[in-house]
């Protein structure tokens, strides 16, 4: 399937925000957020359409712990993400759909403390099990930045959740939702 | 004080420590999962030499076959990520060169592409044939080596000693323009570090005739020897599927017979003018992989070929290149590569600050290991560390 059928097929299964993104710009088509249950689902519908997870990127930001899933096809061109920012450090495990996802989990739960519920095997993966806390990757409160900051919200935004108008933030002024 | 006096060759099941007798935490981990009370359950390195470097597999075994195996990493872990994030992206582009220590070109190539589109920046002409040049070469030796490690794996041990004379002359060659020979370091922001001269030109254009000569050297020692092919042909079939559910890709899903190669599928460079075939292995098993591998060299060194033949003249290094205290622009860019082992990802993030608010990099090693288990169940072990050796691994590359 391809990755604009991915796009609208996201609208229903619903998403809070969908973004496009220019490839030669920024490596992305399409983003989109979810509610942390929701991305074993999304995670399943792209499994169907042929999809592969490529990698699963965390990182703290001033709304919470951010995870981004990204995906590739082998014979589709394009690169979508699928984002949820974590509720209280936790998700929904996607190993069940992809099981390489296992690992890709257990690093970011090493990295940032994050915890994935259903993991098959959720023990430490690359950093050693009695390592002290914090979890490394996480940023003290004053370097926090918001995500509107970062630029991850492309070049046309879709907001469906009204709560996402205000994240978007100073964004919105000039352009409106796409 | 008495524990000074112990006879040292005196054996006893009772240690004082406990944690001597139970194994270490991931080996009580493993245990937990057996599914055979009279299995045997071996623990696979780190230090040992089938397993390229400090990789740990914990292998519950049933007579010579494997119930269950899983990798134990970290044992290589720097945290490239955490210094991506402390370090200017000019102080950490060296670390590049350092994750993967038999293709580090093409790491160089992932981390200068991913910043490179964050702030728009353009490279040269010549730099990105110099970049082809310089990334294909070192393809060649990574595939090299990895041939000759991969038949010592399976028992034969003179490739290698031929594969380390191959590597040498690319060294020689990669010498020149990188100023390096393991840890390459040669790109920068919006071009290269270095260009090449005419001793280069010389001396890579003698190398292509001389490789495709060992080449067919390689198929007559190595690729027809029926002890060899015994070992491979119908080890380790890993299909389409299994390649999707755990990320696998490079010559691992090209071996399953997906032409899917970055270079092609996600044009960076100037890959799009270059004539070449993306190769797959008529069957998914270890033997698709080593013929998959052996083939890409052949078009690497087409490749370089038409790269030599058709090079511009001019900067090698765009005159408006970013100075060492460069700060990126704020804003998000994932960059694609394909490495010798698959799909090299890097994906960054910047606030606009002096160092990457975050910097994610994607391993193809990391994702080809992880099918490892499922595709050890059930094998003989030796068959099982031919599956290993068949996927090509750099654990610093893994472990990051």
């Amino acid at each position: 399937m391809k990755a604009q059928e991915i796009f609208d097929t996201w609208r229903k299964m619903g998403a809070l925000l969908l973004c496009r993104h220019d490839f030669r710009k920024s490596g992305l088509s399409f983003s989109a957020f979810f509610a942390p249950d929701m991305v074993s689902e999304a995670a399943r519908g792209l499994f169907e359409a042929g999809w592969f997870l490529e990698d699963l990127s965390a990182m703290p930001v001033k709304e919470g712990l951010l995870v981004t899933y990204h995906y590739a096809a082998a014979r589709q061109p394009g690169r979508l993400a699928v984002r949820a920012l974590a509720e209280r450090g936790r998700l929904t495990s996607i190993a069940g759909v992809y099981q390489g996802a296992e690992w890709h989990e257990r690093e970011a739960a090493d990295f940032f403390g994050l915890e994935f519920i259903g993991n098959p095997n959720p023990v430490p993966l690359l950093l050693p099990h009695d390592f002290p806390d914090p979890p490394p990757l996480l940023k003290a409160e004053k370097d926090l930045a918001a995500m509107r900051d970062l630029g991850l919200f492309g070049q046309a935004r879709e907001i469906l959740d009204p709560a996402w108008a205000a994240r978007l933030g100073a964004l919105e002024k000039g352009e409106g939702a796409a | 004080m008495s524990n000074l006096f112990v006879n040292p060759f005196h054996f006893s099941t009772i240690s004082e420590n406990p944690a001597d007798m139970l194994g270490d935490f991931y080996s009580l981990n493993f245990e937990k999962g057996r599914v055979d009370p009279d299995s045997m359950i071996l623990n696979l390195g780190p230090q040992h030499p089938s397993t390229h470097g400090v990789l740990r597999i914990l292998a519950e075994l049933h007579g010579e076959y494997v119930l269950r195996a899983e990798p134990v990493l970290g044992y290589l872990h720097r945290m490239h990520d955490f210094m991506g994030q402390v370090k200017t992206p000019y102080q950490f582009l060296p670390n590049t060169g350092r994750v993967d220590y038999l293709h580090p070109v093409a790491w160089n190539w992932a981390y200068c592409g991913a910043l490179e589109r964050l702030a728009g920046l353009e490279v040269p002409e010549r730099a990105e044939y110099l970049r082809i040049i310089c990334c294909e070469l070192n393809r060649i030796a990574s595939h090299v080596m990895w041939w000759g490690a991969f038949v010592m794996d399976l028992g034969g041990f003179t490739p290698i000693l031929y594969a380390f004379e191959e590597r040498e002359k690319i060294n020689d060659l990669l010498q020149i323009v990188t100023g390096s020979r393991l840890t390459m370091n040669s790109m920068r922001f919006g071009g290269m570090g270095a260009d090449l001269d005419d001793r280069f030109l010389q001396k890579a254009a003698d190398f292509i005739p001389y490789m495709r000569e060992r080449l067919k050297m390689y198929d007559r020692l190595v690729t027809g020897n029926v002890i060899f092919r015994r070992r491979l042909e119908g080890v380790g079939p890993l299909d389409e599927e299994i390649c999707r559910r755990y990320g696998a890709t490079g010559p691992v899903l090209r071996g399953a017979g997906v032409a899917y190669d970055v270079r092609r599928a996600e044009p960076y460079g100037l890959y799009d003018r270059f004539d070449f075939e993306i190769p797959v292995a008529e069957s998914p098993d270890c033997l698709g992989r080593y013929l998959v591998r052996l083939r890409e060299i052949e078009e690497s060194l087409k490749i370089v070929e038409q790269a030599l033949a058709r090079i511009p003249a001019g900067p090698y290094k765009h005159p408006k290149a970013p100075k060492v205290s460069w700060k990126p622009p704020a804003g998000e860019a994932y960059f694609a590569v394909e490495g010798g082992r698959g799909k090299i990802g890097i994906h960054v993030v910047s606030d606009g600050g002096k160092s990457n608010y975050r910097l994610k990099l994607r391993a193809p090693g990391f994702s080809n290991l992880s099918l490892f288990a499922e595709a050890a169940r059930g094998t003989l072990l030796a068959d099982a560390l031919a599956i290993l050796g068949s996927l090509d691994l750099v654990i610093p590359e893994v472990d990051r």
